[in-house]
């Protein structure tokens, strides 16, 4: 009877010990990841990682739709109005953006996440045995870094002022991978806005040098100089805008859609997107749908457009007419496809620089500003004689220039930036005015105790 | 002599014969005083004698006394003893009160069993009693009032609403602070797997009816041998088992209505025209321009003759109502018990399409093969389907409708939702879109105990556990989210498979005289894995056709997969030295997945020390005394629902056009491990006058180190957290149980059960400086989540600007306790707490003859809440939104002395988050009252019943609190998540909870 006891005794042990082989199970690997050195391992992990810097910027609280909104509503004066429930935008066209408003917050923690991904591909593009497919992938992620740069130098500094040193701070400057904590110091001080402009137009040169011509719905050289046509023309840097946007157009890559509405609610990019943020019904957000669209579009309808901006619109002028009206406003049309890409550079834009710059400049490199802007309004649908513009009976004047660019790329995100650069006011504020520009995130003041607060804004 | 003798016998036989004469047979039946259930096996002796007998299966019972006899002894372990005088009664129903102290009782500890005099642990216990006739769908809500230390909080009125139990304070900042939940030795899939941001509660899957008792470990005594998961508590749930006996059929049916604890008073037609004229004026609008915002709100309306004057709120409050059915067969012989049951639950919620449906049912069955080999098995199956509503945080969601102006008719002339309303009208939801989700549950466990040596039992556990919940939600073209997509659907599927073993060894032997010990010693195995899986579609051919099958287009489809598992060894050793000196050791060694690769194992003693003093001979004299115990405890548990990879440096995937992206997720940290929690408990139980008074006082402090936390990293680097086990923080309270048996005659009885527990949560160490997630704060050296807000400081009189009080430091260190009304200018202070300084509950049971009488009362008291919706409900006229009726005492002339700022269209004026939305939300609350009535025995008997009773049953059905918002336990459900505790406190459309009126029939055959 003992025997037996004891023989139960020894197999309960051995079973025991054999549960002690399930040690293994504990070694369990996560499904949906891969660790940070798989994920550096193949060319295709980088290429793919580089994707996934094209995703961030594309997210609504970013390139997606919330900078161009702040833009808009920080721009505006009564070209719009807000009357949605969302705080953050209202504060936006209230001029009156609390540290805590999580739209910018989430701008600054999105640009550098963009910033981040972009240095680990450019880190590790080595990985590329193909020179050509190197360059491309760091084209790519220069030019992204520079997308970034350029925009938090624009929102969170004062005024770039042509001309001098713009020693007033922008953000801090980050251009090494950072996939672990180790041996990192975080606590980095804003840079000047003239630094950071200088590394937004050196990663854009940079690109525009290594991109390809051609590269499906991804960045360009066409895109990287186009996107330098902008910066150089919001630095004041007219000739170089001139030529960037003169290279882009002479490209011939793109051309003008027929008509003003085939511009937009594109789910693949038009022959006029330079570059354009992808959304599809499977994946992407096309954030400005969000706010500009009313209901029936899968918007929440918050931006009326005024009739004070709508009435600015010539008689057939296809432009004056891009709005449809329900119950609770009259709404751009730019925004009504909630699939579409969202438009980021199209060549429009290009001819009204190269027409704002050669008139500054009295050139006329490539065309006049007066055959550009009549390219533009042609394509509107006015349709009158081309030289609506008479050289001699009617010239064109800077003015001119001014709105029919506001007038061809309104909602699109320029607004701010052109009141600031042209120096005009917004809603009763100057254009220097302190709260025109983004305060540093609360968030960011906490854990970072190298920054700075701009001037305006306390707690 | 002779005749002497003969007279002698004759006397005798006499007396013998007169003693026969007066021998008498008295019959009766012994039921409980709770709950009026047949007592069988109840000793009836005759007092001073050997004679007796016990009760039979239904409690009837008949015993021979001779004429000497005048009183009767009824005893029935765990129920206190009665005496009855015989007098000339030959009828004698008696009922027996339960023994609240209960020390007698058996208590189910991890691994074993325990008495619960011979107890070093601290475990509060609920009864099927106290779990039966729940009007919710979740067995949670018993604790409410009922245990000390332990808090439960359902987060408002909908159905299907989470319910978060806290075992003795909030021991993690960032991880889950659920407690453990084991079913039958089986620790459960405790998930919420809610796809819309409101928790819904896991645990609705168990029906409350197959509950036996539900304990809860407190301590680090009891807790320890659940090692790594024992800080949050443990939860111990046994279910119901056959017994012995002739087969006993039960079943319950009850119904009820419900109704909201509360509602607000908001604007109507001409107040809110009246309110927004003057806020429009106030800011310059011109009379056309309201007017012509009246015409857009009034649509096809004239909101001059007020034929539109449109209760939102009555809108969205219905009657709700509960239907609960229950059936079970149980008995057995020697060898086989058993145990079936099935139950169906219908719920109707208090808001408008919030229904939960459940049915389940249980077989329970132990064989005994010999005297050294028994086996059993459990195996419940339930599925609970319910239609759910939009989370707060939603116009869809029917409690926003509050904000529609009342301008605004609700329906169109032809009956239709009206489309033109200021947001989107819920109504529309409600006709239009379908969200059903369904919860299924089987939960499985088969056990075997072996007698290996005559003190020594090997018991093996195995369980499954698969939880599985699909979410099928459905928008039609007229919905908001359908409209822009030609309807909308998604489905959704998850199912959690949870595997667990445990083998273990017990032994327990009197050593030698006075001695006697106990040990378990073994190993647990468990391994979870969850799948996910969900697609959307949208271009539907009909609204009529739901499925995605007949969705144009597949927008979205993703699944995915995670696992765990747990390897541990644990043991224990009991000793009892006299049957007074108790010792308890116990430790378990846990292995887990979870845990980085630097720290894969944690180790986790306890001991603890108990002293019965009432066996001294020194006190056993005293007057009066019946019990004292004194205990200790000291040990160390873990947290580890730190997320299953949260040690890893991880890049997850995202698309881009349909091509892979891949992106950063999480740095990595391989030191990470376990929240580790340190615990002492100091007790002392006692009885006094035969335990008519019992109760206990406990002292508990708890330390928590190592705690997880999301430390904040400048955004520069490219991520805004890392997570490190840094943090401290501790909770210490006092736990004060009371139970008295103030009457207790034949006819009548009544009895009081008193709680009170504190709690004093204080972080202690938080390296990376305050975390602040919307209005709450971490902070060292203040409770977790304390409101973090600029001081509303009133209005100014002379131009009715709301104001703030600075706060601001000035140079000499001192505050700056002036106003401004310049928002910017003020600084956040810490202005409330999110949790409850102190508790407590009071029951009274009270019987008499066939009538059972009981309520309790909770009381709440020390948080607050702010109402985030505040900023909308009580704008001062900054936006359309309708207003609370408060409004209308707003500042209008110079000198006006008011809280509430001048109204101002668009002004903002104080809408900004200040102390003005935020209230201390204490509360007192009659949580449940019931009565009862036992059919009469002479009634039930003709029937063919064994018992039957008729019970009216109440459920929050009074409130009292000064909090102004709609119910002081209702919050946020998109705030609910189990691992959010530091957005806590905070209303947001948030409905109240129901009050419930139940009639119900409890029967037995």
């Amino acid at each position: 009877m003992m025997k037996n006891n004891i023989k139960t005794l020894l197999a309960l042990i051995s079973l025991t010990a054999f549960m002690v082989g399930c040690q293994d199970a504990l070694d369990i690997k996560p499904a949906q990841s891969l660790s940070i050195d798989q994920a550096l391992s193949t060319p295709e992990n980088i290429q793919a990682i580089l994707l996934g810097a094209y995703d961030d910027a594309g997210q609504t609280g970013s390139y997606g739709g919330n900078l161009n909104l702040a833009s808009e509503l920080l721009g505006t004066t009564n070209e719009v109005s807000w009357q949605g429930t969302f705080l953050q935008p209202r504060q936006f066209f209230q001029k009156n953006i609390t540290i805590d408003n999580s739209f910018v917050g989430g701008a600054w923690t999105n640009a550098y996440q963009i910033i981040n991904l972009a240095n680990v591909v450019i880190e590790n593009s080595s990985i590329f045995t193909d020179a050509d497919e190197k360059d491309r992938v760091e084209g790519e992620a220069q030019f992204l870094r520079g997308i970034a740069y350029f925009d938090m130098a624009r929102f969170f500094g004062s005024t770039y002022v042509a001309g001098q040193v713009n020693s007033q701070l922008a953000v801090p400057l980050s251009l090494e991978a950072i996939l672990s904590t180790e041996g990192n110091d975080f606590a980095v001080p804003r840079s000047t806005v003239e630094e950071i402009y200088a590394q937004a137009v050196t990663d854009l040169e940079s690109a525009a040098t290594k991109l390809p011509d051609s590269n499906g719905y991804l960045a360009t050289s066409s895109a990287a100089n186009a996107l330098l046509a902008r910066v150089y023309l919001q630095m004041g840097n007219f000739a170089a805008a001139r030529d960037k946007a003169n290279s882009v157009i002479g490209t011939n890559d793109f051309s003008l859609t027929s008509s003003y509405a085939d511009a937009f609610n594109n789910g693949t990019n038009s022959t006029e997107d330079i570059f354009a943020w992808q959304v599809t019904d499977q994946d992407g957000t096309n954030g400005m749908n969000t706010y500009w669209a009313t209901r029936a579009f899968g918007g929440r309808g918050d931006i009326p457009v005024q009739a004070s901006f709508r009435n600015t619109f010539e008689p057939n002028d296809q432009r004056g007419d891009f709005y449809y009206t329900q119950s609770n406003g009259t709404f751009s049309l730019k925004w009504q496809n909630q699939f579409a890409n969202v438009i980021y550079i199209r060549l429009a834009e290009m001819y009204l620089i190269r027409a704002e710059t050669n008139f500054r400049l009295t050139t006329s490199i490539g065309a006049t500003p007066t055959a550009d802007i009549n390219r533009i309004r042609n394509r509107a649908g006015l349709t009158g004689p081309l030289n609506d513009f008479d050289p001699i009976l009617n010239p064109i004047t800077l003015q001119d220039i001014l709105d029919e660019r506001k007038k061809e790329l309104a909602f699109e995100g320029h607004l701010l930036h052109d009141v600031k650069r042209l120096g005009l006011t917004a809603g009763g504020k100057n254009f220097d005015d302190p709260l025109l520009v983004f305060p540093v995130p609360q968030a960011e003041l906490d854990s970072n105790p190298s920054l700075v607060q701009n001037t305006g804004y306390n707690n | 002599m002779k005749k002497l003798l003969f007279v002698f016998f004759v006397l005798g036989c006499f007396s013998v014969n007169s003693a026969l004469a007066q021998n008498r047979m008295i019959t009766g039946k012994v039921t409980a005083s709770d709950d009026g259930s047949p007592l069988p096996q109840v000793s009836i002796n005759i007092k001073g004698t050997q004679i007796g007998v016990p009760s039979d299966l239904d409690g009837n019972y008949s015993i021979e006394v001779p004429s000497s006899a005048t009183v009767l002894v009824y005893r029935f372990l765990g129920y206190i003893t009665k005496e009855i005088t015989i007098g000339n009664q030959t009828n004698i129903n008696v009922t027996l009160d339960p023994d609240i102290t209960a020390l007698q009782e058996v208590l189910v500890v991890g691994f074993g069993t325990q008495s619960k005099r011979n107890l070093t642990d601290n475990i509060a216990k609920l009864d099927a009693k106290q779990l039966k006739d729940l009007p919710t769908a979740g067995f949670q809500n018993a604790f409410a009032g009922q245990t000390a230390g332990v808090s439960i909080q359902q987060t408002n009125g909908k159905v299907d609403g989470a319910t978060r139990v806290r075992v003795r304070g909030v021991s993690s900042i960032s991880s889950s602070t659920e407690p453990l939940y084991v079913v039958d030795g089986v620790p459960i899939t405790n998930n919420n797997e809610s796809t819309n941001g409101a928790a819904v509660n896991p645990l609705l899957s168990i029906n409350p009816n197959d509950i036996q008792s539900v304990q809860v470990l407190k301590d680090a005594s009891s807790a320890a041998i659940y090692g790594a998961r024992g800080s949050n508590g443990v939860i111990l749930i046994t279910t119901k088992r056959g017994e012995s006996g002739r087969a006993k059929i039960t079943l319950n049916l009850s119904s009820g209505i419900s109704r909201e604890t509360n509602r607000r008073d908001w604007l109507n037609r001409a107040q809110y025209i009246e309110l927004f004229r003057e806020a429009n004026a106030n800011s310059g609008g011109s009379n056309a321009s309201i007017e012509a915002d009246f015409d857009f709100l009034a649509g096809n309306s004239d909101w001059r003759t007020g034929e539109v004057d449109t209760d939102w709120q009555d809108l969205v409050f219905v009657d709700g109502y509960n239907r609960n059915s229950d059936l079970s067969i149980s008995g057995g012989d020697d060898n086989t018990r058993f145990f079936f049951s099935g139950g169906y639950t219908d719920i109707r919620g208090i808001i408008r399409g919030n229904d939960l449906e459940r049915i389940s049912s249980r077989m329970n069955i132990d064989h005994k093969f010999s005297d050294r080999l028994s086996v059993g098995m459990g195996l419940s199956i339930s599925k609970s389907s319910i239609d759910r509503l939009s989370n707060d945080n939603a116009f869809a969601t029917p409690l926003q409708a509050i904000a529609q102006s009342p301008l605004s008719p609700a329906y169109n002339a032809d009956g239709t939702p009206n489309p033109n309303t200021l947001y989107y009208n819920f109504l529309i939801e409600d006709e239009d879109a379908n969200y059903l989700t369904s919860v299924w549950r089987t939960l499985a466990n088969v056990n075997l105990k072996y007698r290996v040596l005559p003190s020594l039992d090997f018991v093996s556990e195995a369980g499954y556990d698969l939880f599985s919940q699909s979410e099928d939600r459905f928008w039609g073209r007229a919905t908001e989210t359908g409209q822009s997509v030609g309807g909308q659907g998604f489905v959704s599927s998850v199912r959690t498979e949870n595997l667990n073993l445990n083998n273990y060894l017990n032994y327990g032997k009197d050593l030698a005289a006075d001695h006697y010990l106990e040990l378990t010693a073994g190993f647990n195995y468990q391994t979870s894995t969850r799948k996910y899986q969900d697609a959307t579609g949208v271009n539907f051919a009909s609204d009529d056709l739901q499925t995605l099958a007949s969705a144009g287009t597949i927008t979205a489809a993703t699944s995915n997969l995670t696992e765990f598992a747990f390897l541990s060894y644990f043991g224990r050793a009991n000793y009892t030295f006299r049957d007074k000196y108790l010792v308890k050791l116990s430790a378990r060694y846990d292995g887990s997945s979870r845990f980085g690769a630097n720290n894969r194992y944690g180790f986790f003693p306890a001991a603890s020390v108990g002293w019965i003093a009432s066996q001294e001979d020194f006190l056993s004299n005293v007057k009066n005394l019946s019990f004292l115990k004194l205990r200790a405890s000291y040990g160390e548990t873990g947290n580890a629902e730190i997320g299953n990879f949260a040690s890893l440096g991880l890049f997850g995937t995202e698309a881009y056009r349909g091509e892979p992206g891949l992106k950063p997720t999480q740095l990595g940290n391989e030191d990470l491990k376990w929240e580790r929690t340190n615990q002492l408990d100091i007790g002392v139980e006692f009885g006094f006058l035969e335990n008519r008074i019992s109760g206990e006082i406990d002292y508990y402090s708890k330390e928590t180190n190592d705690l997880l936390l999301a430390q904040p990293l400048p955004s520069n680097s490219g991520f805004t957290s890392i997570l490190k086990n840094v943090g401290s923080l501790t909770n210490k309270g006092f736990e004060f149980l009371l139970n008295t048996k103030n009457i207790n005659t034949t006819n009548f009885s009544w009895g009081t059960s008193l709680n009170f527990f504190t709690n004093k949560n204080e972080v202690t160490r938080l390296p990376g400086g305050d975390i602040i997630s919307g209005r709450n704060i971490v902070r060292e050296g203040e409770s977790l989540a304390s409101f973090y807000i600029v001081e509303f400081g009133g209005v100014d009189p002379a131009n009715g600007d709301a104001l703030f009080v600075k706060n601001t430091e000035n140079p000499d260190g001192t505050i700056d306790r002036s106003t401004t009304n310049n928002f910017s200018e003020a600084s956040r202070i810490i202005a409330g707490q999110a949790f409850p300084k102190w508790e407590g509950g009071i029951t009274n049971s009270f019987t008499y003859n066939n009538f059972d009488f009981m309520f309790t009362f909770q009381l709440v008291n020390g948080h607050s809440i702010y109402n985030s919706g505040g900023r909308f409900q009580e704008a001062s006229g900054d936006f359309y939104d309708n207003q609370d009726v408060n409004e209308l005492n707003r500042w209008q002339n110079p000198g006006d002395i008011t809280n509430v700022p001048q109204a101002r269209l668009f002004g903002g004026n104080g809408t900004q988050h200040s102390t003005r939305y935020l209230q201390e939300a204490s509360y007192v609350r009659l949580r449940t009252v019931t009565l009862g009535y036992n059919v009469p025995q002479s009634v039930i008997d003709k029937i063919g019943m064994s018992r039957a009773r008729v019970y009216f049953s109440g459920f929050n059905l009074l409130t009292f609190t000064d909090y102004t918002g709609y119910d002081p336990e209702s919050t946020a459900d998109f705030n609910s998540g189990f691992t959010n505790n530091i957005a806590l406190g905070q209303a947001f459309y948030s409905a109240p909870q129901a009050k419930t009126y139940t009639f119900g029939i409890n029967i037995e055959f």
